[in-house]
């Protein structure tokens, strides 16, 4: 692809419309020739930004939020995803925390800050903006992409 | 709403409960797959082994669920291990730091090849 672009897609801030915006990643990705292995990581990791979303965003509102994920094509090798909420929902400043389990016992050991660290392992930069509303921004550089 | 997204089957090996986790483990689905262990994570009197041959996707919710069986496991002092780790999956493991604590079952010879359908 010659020519920045982008894709926009809005879906409830539902469990099972999060693999509806995995499905729309791959295929953004594969026109971009993104790497199998590439495409997997992006996959997790906006994922893990839906998830974060549908889970938190709107757990104090009344009625049902949606999120919105916008693919920028920005070059011919890179992606940037923006998954951004409207919530307002109160979130504690520990809230996006990034913890693995390395180093840890079984009983220390817990899924809180997963999601963001994977996040950050899997993509080239992970940004996050709380406004109104948060929005996650991932980029991914095609690894490939100097020898094209 | 999809209903095969996550399947499983269980067999019974010596001594063990092997569970095949097939198709996604995210959010969605990831209270069907609690209830769906929650059970045999209190048989301690029998091994309990997950095999991920088929499960082509991961998170951090299936992650945490991983880590929860665990943490049950580890305190009824039950034996549970995870089998046939496909390398998207793998790597997810590896790179969360799960991988050390999920010890694998082909460290127990005798649990695997007498495979009898339950």
């Amino acid at each position: 692809m010659k020519k920045e672009a982008n894709v926009t897609l809005s879906v409830p801030a539902r469990p099972e419309f999060v693999d509806l915006v995995r499905l729309t990643l791959y295929g953004v990705a594969v026109k971009m020739s993104f790497s199998y292995e590439e495409i997997e990581d992006m996959k997790v990791a906006v994922s893990e930004a839906c998830n974060n979303a549908v889970l938190h965003a709107y757990a104090d509102d009344e009625e049902e939020g949606s999120v919105d994920i916008r693919f920028d094509i920005l070059d011919e090798g890179e992606l940037q995803i923006t998954v951004r909420d409207s919530g307002q929902s109160f979130r504690p400043s520990d809230h996006f925390h990034s913890s693995s389990l390395h180093g840890k016992s079984i009983e220390e050991i817990q899924s809180g800050g997963l999601g963001l660290y994977l996040m950050q392992a899997l993509m080239d930069s992970v940004e996050v903006r709380t406004d109104q509303g948060t929005a996650v921004i991932l980029t991914k550089r095609r690894a490939a992409a100097e020898q094209v | 709403m999809q209903t095969d997204k996550l399947t499983f089957h269980t067999e019974n090996r010596q001594g063990a409960t092997v569970v095949y986790v097939a198709g996604e483990l995210d959010l969605e689905v990831a209270s069907h797959m609690r209830a769906a262990m929650e059970p045999l994570m209190e048989q301690s009197d029998r091994k309990l082994v997950l095999n991920l041959r088929d499960l082509k996707y991961i998170d951090s919710t299936g992650i945490g669920i991983l880590i929860g069986i665990l943490k049950a496991r580890h305190a009824r002092q039950a034996p549970f291990a995870v089998e046939e780790i496909p390398a998207n999956i793998r790597k997810l493991f590896d790179m969360t730091g799960i991988s050390p604590f999920l010890a694998s079952a082909e460290a127990y010879p005798n649990l695997s090849g007498i495979d009898t359908k339950s």
